[in-house]
């Protein structure tokens, strides 16, 4: 006899399962990443999602099912993340994060995964967060729990990182390497570790000079999530 | 062609559906997100004429959900906003036939990308 859950979830996509009922794909706290039947819901009055908010955390019951999907019995929102809602940017950025999230996960992953995009629609969430840190953290993050960071303590060599050198990044070897003519400083490293040591997005506001490193940091982290699980 | 206009501005919907229906063209128009998915439903429609911002759930939000039921995957969407669209960037997967700045965007303008959106349909 199969029993039914509960557990916390974010909806990564939906489509559509017959004339009406959708198919929710769902990472959770506790459960690894769902395909869930919502059933019902596509006629006579669609409901954006099935009835379930999109860009929220929802409380999901759920039956399990015999095969690939389980049914969803009901929702209930937890959270919702309206001031992502209110700004198009925002928006964009939260889809392109579940889009990434969806693509790079398997079914079986930990609730860890789940952290880190809560964490990153917290901080879209929060106006007075510039988009790019919380991309920036969300992709630092995404990389550890998915065991992808690069050395940020010590270079390809194994020699600590100095502050009065320059590097490269060696993708090869997803290291930085010493190199007088190299485009990242000490700032620049600091930032990644700032990044990775921060609970949330809104901790890096506190750094000082952040705009003067930020793109190139930014978009180091975003070309190894590229390249890491090419998305 | 049947259009679906999702215009929240009354005098502006006024204005497209009455110059779009002397181009022969049925309309039907909603104000907001919700709306626009339940409407689609019933009417099948051949374009999408979005304005993104909307109230509660913003066109980005409708788009991505217009463009998870697979009978519209490929219907054309001409975005047509007051947002400032030189500062958005809208991921390709999403189709977005044209993109248009409605302080810059003349009628004629948007008959256009109307005429085009057609006949790539066609």
């Amino acid at each position: 006899m199969r029993n039914s859950f509960i557990t916390e979830g974010i909806v990564l996509s939906r489509t559509d399962f017959g004339e009406s009922d959708r198919v929710l794909t769902v990472i959770t706290s506790d459960s690894g990443k769902l395909r869930i039947i919502a059933k019902g819901v596509r006629k006579p009055k669609s409901k954006l999602a099935g009835g379930i908010e999109l860009l929220s955390v929802n409380s999901l019951t759920v039956l399990p099912g015999r095969g690939e999907l389980d049914t969803l019995i009901s929702s209930r929102l937890i959270t919702s993340f309206c001031n992502i809602i209110g700004d198009l940017d925002r928006t964009m950025t939260s889809y392109n994060l579940l889009k990434r999230m969806n693509k790079a996960t398997e079914d079986a992953v930990d609730g860890e995964y789940f952290q880190v995009l809560r964490g990153a629609l917290q901080g879209l969430d929060k106006t007075e967060v510039p988009i790019n840190l919380t991309e920036l953290w969300f992709n630092v993050h995404f990389l550890s729990v998915s065991g992808h960071l690069p050395n940020i303590r010590r270079d390809i060599d194994g020699h600590m990182l100095e502050p009065s050198n320059n590097y490269s990044f060696d993708f090869e070897h997803m290291a930085f390497r010493e190199e007088r003519k190299g485009t990242f400083n000490a700032n620049h490293i600091k930032l990644l570790r700032l990044a990775y040591i921060a609970e949330y997005p809104q901790k890096l506001c506190q750094v000082t000079d952040i705009n003067t490193y930020i793109d190139k940091v930014l978009q180091l982290s975003a070309n190894l999530v590229r390249l890491n699980h090419q998305v | 062609m049947k259009i679906l206009l999702i215009e929240p501005d009354n005098l502006l919907a006024e204005i497209y559906v009455r110059v779009l229906k002397e181009e022969g063209h049925t309309i039907l128009r909603v104000s907001s997100a919700q709306a626009a998915i339940t409407q689609a439903d019933k009417l099948s429609p051949d374009i999408v004429i979005l304005e993104l911002q909307l109230p509660f759930h913003n066109g980005i939000e409708f788009l991505y959900e217009f463009r998870s039921y697979s009978e519209w995957q490929k219907i054309p969407v001409i975005i047509n906003t007051f947002a400032d669209i030189r500062k958005i960037f809208i991921s390709s997967s999403l189709g977005v036939s044209k993109l248009l700045y409605k302080p810059n965007t003349s009628l004629r303008q948007l008959l256009r990308a109307v005429n085009y959106a057609i006949s790539v349909t066609s």
